[in-house]
């Protein structure tokens, strides 16, 4: 996953804030702890959002640790809990498919970075797969059938990206809770829909570059990759209406503690970050704020 | 039964009018219409049962006892949420036309979108009502783009067909979805740059780190 899912921090107070930061070092140390430091780099907020919707809502125990980025000023970070190593686990799955992925669709150049980080990744993927085989079943499988849509050049919107939603889905079936999984199992194939979609407007340019599939290229008749005035209206609409979706199924189960970061998310900050990458915007700030923070 | 104040979140020393108000954002959160086609209909249908039954039980309360006289009635009509106001597509009794859709939209509500996907595949006569048909199923299983093109194909076979006309209408967003306070209506095209743009920049320095994850991912 890709890092899209940003909550609204203007809508945060400071508590939430600092309990979404507790979330986000959390799981970089579950990470650290269960796969080893190479592990840690596949953090972001998207995996710290899923942990959120899995965490217990009645209570988040935090204590205080250093890290590398950290190492100076030891930061509240939440305690080890099942859903941070559940989302931990997931999310070492999830990225060890997607190189997989990038290995198979790049020639051996291009590819170079991704066997590189699959290297690094072996380990921590082997450890993921014995304790969760399910997930890594369920996830290779909507994988291939992606690739096999890519494959035929698919110009359907919803077909890749369902493939993809029913993968982050699946996540709700460790949920005892009846009501809390069917709300999240809504809740994560939106999300996923979502991400996939988005991903595939954030990648337009590059993919026509490269000639690589793409599927809002494909629906929409964008050959060189720009997006036009009419397929972003068309996009807007379909992007909106999956948030919806998760908002009106959020509201279904009280998050506790949580729901004011939930809300943020699913009530402005999709929206913002989808207005963003239709606008282009979106990979320059990324660009932006990573040569700020060195 | 709960509390029917902390069900409609007010304090019982709240007055009328704020019960009133505090019923009608929560009859405007779990609306029918912000749940058109999600497979969670039904979990919306009981919170609105509940909520209803709360304001009810509150207004009984007001009545009889002393603290308030010539309390208005139900704002919203109990009936209007008592049942599914949708009758979903197994209400649709009117139609006259081939009875196989009848059994299709039953099958639709029944959530059983396989069989009912079946049963329109094996038909041969793609008119407008198994355009919206197909989309209705589309829909429910988050097919939105999908759907929107056979409401449009429907509507374009039948454009006097006020059903088809309002999948149309939702499957293109023009119905207002709800917003909690303090949120405005957002909507991915028309974000205000201003103020929708502040999402997290607060972890930068954490993003050395998680930002990282990025070029290996994509």
């Amino acid at each position: 996953m890709f890092g899209y899912v940003r909550p609204a921090v203007d809508k945060l107070t400071e508590e939430d804030k600092e309990r979404f930061a507790a979330v986000y070092c959390g799981l970089c140390h579950t990470l650290g702890n269960r796969y080893g430091f190479a592990a840690r780099w596949i953090l972001n907020y998207d995996f710290a959002f899923l942990a959120i919707l899995l965490s217990d809502e009645t209570a988040c125990s935090c204590g205080c640790c250093r890290c590398v980025v950290h190492s100076f000023r030891p930061k509240k970070t939440a305690c080890r809990t099942p859903a941070l190593e559940l989302a931990a686990d997931e999310s070492v799955i999830l990225s060890w498919w997607q190189l997989q992925d990038g290995i198979a669709d790049h020639g051996f150049w291009r590819g170079l970075k991704y066997r590189i980080a699959r290297f690094f990744l072996k380990k921590a993927y082997r450890k993921a797969r014995e304790l969760r085989p399910a997930f890594d079943k369920s996830t290779q499988q909507h994988l291939a059938e992606l690739s096999c849509l890519e494959k035929e050049n698919c110009s359907s919107l919803d077909r890749p990206a369902d493939a993809f939603a029913q993968l982050l889905s699946d996540a709700a079936d460790s949920v005892p809770d009846a009501v809390k999984s069917r709300v999240l199992r809504q809740m994560l194939y939106h999300l996923g829909r979502w991400i996939y979609l988005v991903d595939a407007v954030d990648d337009l340019r590059q993919d026509a570059k490269e000639g690589a599939y793409n599927p809002v290229a494909l629906r929409y008749g964008l050959p060189d990759g720009v997006l036009t005035e009419e397929s972003r209206q068309a996009l807007s609409v379909t992007l909106d209406q999956s948030i919806r979706v998760m908002a009106a199924s959020y509201e279904l189960y009280d998050f506790g503690l949580w729901s004011d970061i939930v809300q943020s998310v699913v009530y402005e900050g999709m929206y913002a970050v989808g207005h963003s990458v239709l606008a282009g915007t979106f990979r320059k700030r990324k660009r932006k704020k990573q040569a700020d923070s060195v | 039964m709960n509390d029917p104040y902390k069900v409609l979140g007010v304090p019982s020393t709240a007055t009328d009018e704020e019960v009133k108000k505090a019923y009608r954002d929560l009859a405007r959160k779990y609306h029918p219409d912000n749940y058109h086609d999600n497979p969670l209909e039904d979990l919306a249908q009981e919170k609105m049962k509940v909520i209803n039954e709360a304001y009810e039980e509150i207004r009984t309360q007001r009545k009889n006892g002393t603290s308030s006289g010539g309390y208005s009635a139900n704002p919203y009509g109990n009936a209007a949420y008592g049942g599914n106001p949708f009758a979903g597509y197994g209400g649709y009794q009117t139609y006259g036309g081939n009875p196989a859709y009848q059994r299709i939209r039953q099958t639709i509500n029944q959530g059983d979108l396989n069989l009912a996907e079946e049963l329109l595949n094996a038909m041969s006569d793609h008119d407008a009502e198994w355009n919206f048909l197909k989309g209705a199923i589309c829909n429910k299983r988050g097919w939105m783009d999908e759907a929107k093109r056979y409401f449009t194909t429907a509507v374009q076979m039948d454009p006097d067909n006020q059903e088809y006309q309002r999948a149309l209408d939702m499957a293109e967003g023009r119905n207002e979805p709800f917003q909690p306070s303090g949120f405005g209506p957002f909507s991915t095209a028309a974000c205000d740059n201003s103020g929708c743009l502040k999402y997290c920049c607060i972890w930068a320095c954490c993003n050395a780190l998680g930002g990282g994850g990025y070029w290996f991912c994509c």
